[in-house]
């Protein structure tokens, strides 16, 4: 049933698309069925996190006429991240905890299968922000489920069978899930949640075929459990790569806090099949009271580059040393070749947390650029190029002015200028397109102890639209990853935690939390078309073809860090009291949701195969 | 002393959870300037801040992913507040924190600086020791 596609004649820019399917002996069925623009077969559609589609049956001149195609209930109502995936005439979808997933057969929607865990309620209680779950993964005939309960499972893609089950951390001492699996050539990687719990957070590999774990890199502690070599893994240091040395985390903490060190791994990670490496940032060290754990923290907040194959990591680059503000460095890692200063490089491109953009040589780790994305980020007024720290700004600086000290107007707030709402990397404009939050807050650290499975957190804090600003907590971007600069901006009224989609129709496509699925232009980001779906959109956008007619889809549920002032009870009088008082105007535009939905062109408007110059 | 004593006695005498306005008795915490508390209130308050209860009930105790307890403490007795913190409610994602020492030893006075929230009396956000 799969169209036979013609990919169309690439642009300069578009060689990043190329060489992930590239060099690789023989595609696995993953890499086939992302090469097939008709399915939409990982995450992000690719191995390089683009989040692009070379469809353009839909396009900047016709998105004016779509039409709702199909709706589906998941029948939960929480936070909706994550996306759908599409292979040939089925499509599966997943569910925020309890985790449910469901085959459609997409020539009636009508269900192949189903798989429903039982999963043990205690862990919702556990969970952060939200009982999310960012997606399944497909490779070797299965879809994977990264359940809340830290299993992963393997169901065969045609029936739902489970084929094997593997443990990937405790529950009891706080540890979760809610990232998506990734499958990269023959192996399942998946990562750990629980930064708030004092988990020792770690990567796993595991082996597609029989779901025995391969490899387990840890983001802190000793070198052997860190999977580097001291002298051989490589970090920016005084303007070049240098050796990491001997004992390079344990020398950043106090004791053996590192135990504790967080350092968690729930975002979007990538892989370049030529290097063989995989791309991931790591999260926030363990609790939020910064003078509490004197340091570095190392590796926190890092940008990890690791052999698929052993997880030894190449090089790694630290973003944000000594957090004090949250600013978890899981955010999706977005791989192409693009010219940097008049040189064509390959470069991993990452919008961190902490509201700097970063763009770094992928193969070698060295710093390129890192500049602010969102211009009120204040923790930091710039990121010193040869040292690659950031120059932090003492009057934001929680762990300067110490314990039961309420500091005020950090911008970002503890979400981030962007949290794990990816971001979409168009070749055809060598531009990311990226959701953002535009939000600042107060922040009170205080003291405290470590207990196993419970709360680590140590700081309490409000969170409110970025003051003396266009008085909304999001805007939605386009960012060149080149040079470090905003491209255009596009306001939002609340924070937009909505995975963006492009295309060759040169269309960016995003979610807001009142519900609304856009269509933008990527040239200018000018309005093209909107439709209110019934709840917040925190789901990704994502594009596939059946029968010849492309058709572009999204989760609508509200949830998650930005949406949980949705779920009850907010009291009057709260005006002005920053996040709450924006997600009680959240509460006039929305409610809690759990639906898919599918929008197309109708026949004879450029929706069907006949107009496309690209499905055959 | 006097003030656990008088918690005592709400437990004893409140059985009617409806209870009229004129058969309250004395609030079980003492409040001045509306930040400065009596030390089990304020032991109560460090509670919720270690347990990072604002994470689901909100910075105001407004509700989040949980419930408003300005609300909640309105209506839940002295002894369900008690279940539910130290048995949880799992099913609706409220931890059980019959493990943790600090809520075991404290549950009274975060019961006490709730009631205060919900009273209108305890400001929300840092509190202070009344001064001796």
């Amino acid at each position: 049933m799969k169209m036979i596609y013609a990919r169309p004649i690439l642009g300069g820019l578009a060689i990043s698309t190329a060489l992930c399917l590239s060099g690789i002996a023989a595609a696995t069925d993953t890499e086939t069925a992302m090469a097939n623009p008709s399915d939409w077969a990982s995450q992000a559609g690719d191995y390089a996190n683009h989040r692009y589609s070379t469809l353009d049956q839909i396009n900047a001149s016709n998105v004016k006429g779509l039409q709702v195609a199909w709706t589906m209930s998941t029948g939960v109502l929480r936070g909706h991240e994550g996306s759908p995936l599409v292979i040939g005439n089925t499509m599966y979808i997943h569910t925020p905890f309890p985790n449910n997933v469901y085959a459609i057969n997409l020539a009636d929607q009508t269900y192949k299968w189903k798989y429903e865990p039982k999963q043990d309620a205690q862990v919702v209680p556990v969970m952060c922000c939200d009982t999310v779950n960012r997606g399944l993964a497909y490779g070797d005939g299965k879809i994977f489920l990264q359940q809340a309960d830290t299993t992963l499972v393997a169901l065969d893609a045609n029936t739902g069978k489970v084929i094997w089950t593997a443990k990937n951390g405790d529950s009891k001492l706080g540890e979760t899930n809610t990232n998506a699996p990734h499958v990269f050539k023959d192996k399942v990687l998946t990562g750990i949640s629980g930064g708030e719990f004092g988990v020792h957070g770690r990567m796993n590999a595991y082996d597609i075929k029989t779901g025995k774990r391969v490899w387990t890199g840890f983001s802190t502690g000793p070198d052997d459990q860190l999977l580097v070599d001291p002298k051989k893994t490589m970090t920016w240091t005084n303007g070049k790569m240098a050796p990491i040395g001997k004992d390079s985390s344990l020398k950043t903490w106090k004791g053996d806090q590192w135990k504790l060190g967080g350092g968690t791994t729930w975002g979007w990670y990538a892989f370049d099949p030529k290097l063989n490496l995989v791309y991931y940032g790591s999260g926030n060290p363990g609790t939020w009271n910064p003078s509490q754990r004197p340091g570095d923290n190392k590796w926190s907040m890092t940008i990890w580059a690791r052999d698929l194959d052993t997880g030894m990591a190449k090089w790694v680059y630290q973003m944000t040393p000594h957090d004090e503000w949250d600013f978890d460095g899981v955010n999706e890692m977005v791989l192409a070749d693009i010219p940097v200063k008049g040189k064509d490089t390959p470069v991993v491109m990452h919008l961190d947390r902490n509201g700097f953009g970063y763009t770094l040589n992928r193969v070698t780790g060295e710093l390129l650029v890192a500049e602010k994305f969102d211009p009120n980020v204040n923790w930091a007024t710039n990121v010193d190029m040869k040292t690659g720290r950031p120059n932090v700004n003492a009057k934001y600086s929680p762990g300067t002015t110490g314990p039961d000290v309420d500091v005020k107007d950090i911008c970002p707030a503890a979400l981030g200028s962007k949290d794990e709402q990816p971001s979409s990397f168009d070749p055809k404009t060598g531009l990311i397109y990226a959701p953002t939050n535009h939000v600042c807050m107060t922040y009170e650290p205080f003291q405290i102890e470590y207990t196993a499975g419970q709360p680590y957190v140590g700081a309490t804090l409000t969170m409110y639209p970025t003051p003396n600003s266009h008085g909304g907590m999001g805007n939605f971007i386009a960012w060149d990853p080149a040079t470090g600069k905003i491209v255009w901006s596009k306001p939002e009224r609340f924070s937009v935690w909505s995975g963006a989609l492009t295309t060759a129709g040169d269309v960016a496509f995003y979610g807001t939390l009142e519900g609304y699925l856009k269509a933008v232009s990527t040239k200018d980001g000018s309005e093209l078309w909107k439709f209110k779906t019934p709840s917040g959109i925190i789901g990704n956008v994502f594009t596939y073809v059946y029968n010849g007619k492309q058709y572009v889809g999204v989760y609508s549920g509200i949830g998650g860090w930005a949406g949980i002032g949705m779920a009850a009870g907010l009291s009057e009088g709260h005006e002005g009291l920053g996040a709450v008082g924006g997600y009680k105007d959240l509460a006039k535009y929305t409610t809690l949701g759990g639906s898919l939905f599918v929008f197309a062109l109708p026949d004879g408007a450029g929706g069907t195969a006949k107009s496309a110059n690209n499905v055959q | 002393m006097a003030i656990a004593l008088v918690s005592a006695a709400v437990v004893a005498n409140r059985t009617d959870f409806s209870a009229r306005a004129e058969d309250a008795p004395a609030p079980p915490y003492t409040v001045q300037d509306g930040t400065k508390v009596d030390q089990k209130t304020l032991d109560g308050w460090k509670t919720w801040r270690a347990l990072a209860c604002e994470r689901c009930h909100g910075a105001e105790q407004e509700g989040l992913v949980g419930p408003s307890l300005v609300n909640s403490l309105k209506t839940l007795s002295k002894e369900d507040f008690h279940t539910t913190v130290i048995n949880g409610r799992p099913e609706k994602g409220m931890p059980p924190w019959g493990g943790s020492d600090m809520m075991v030893k404290n549950w009274e006075g975060l019961y006490d600086y709730l009631k205060g929230r919900s009273d209108g009396a305890i400001k929300a956000g840092h509190l202070y020791p009344i001064a001796q």
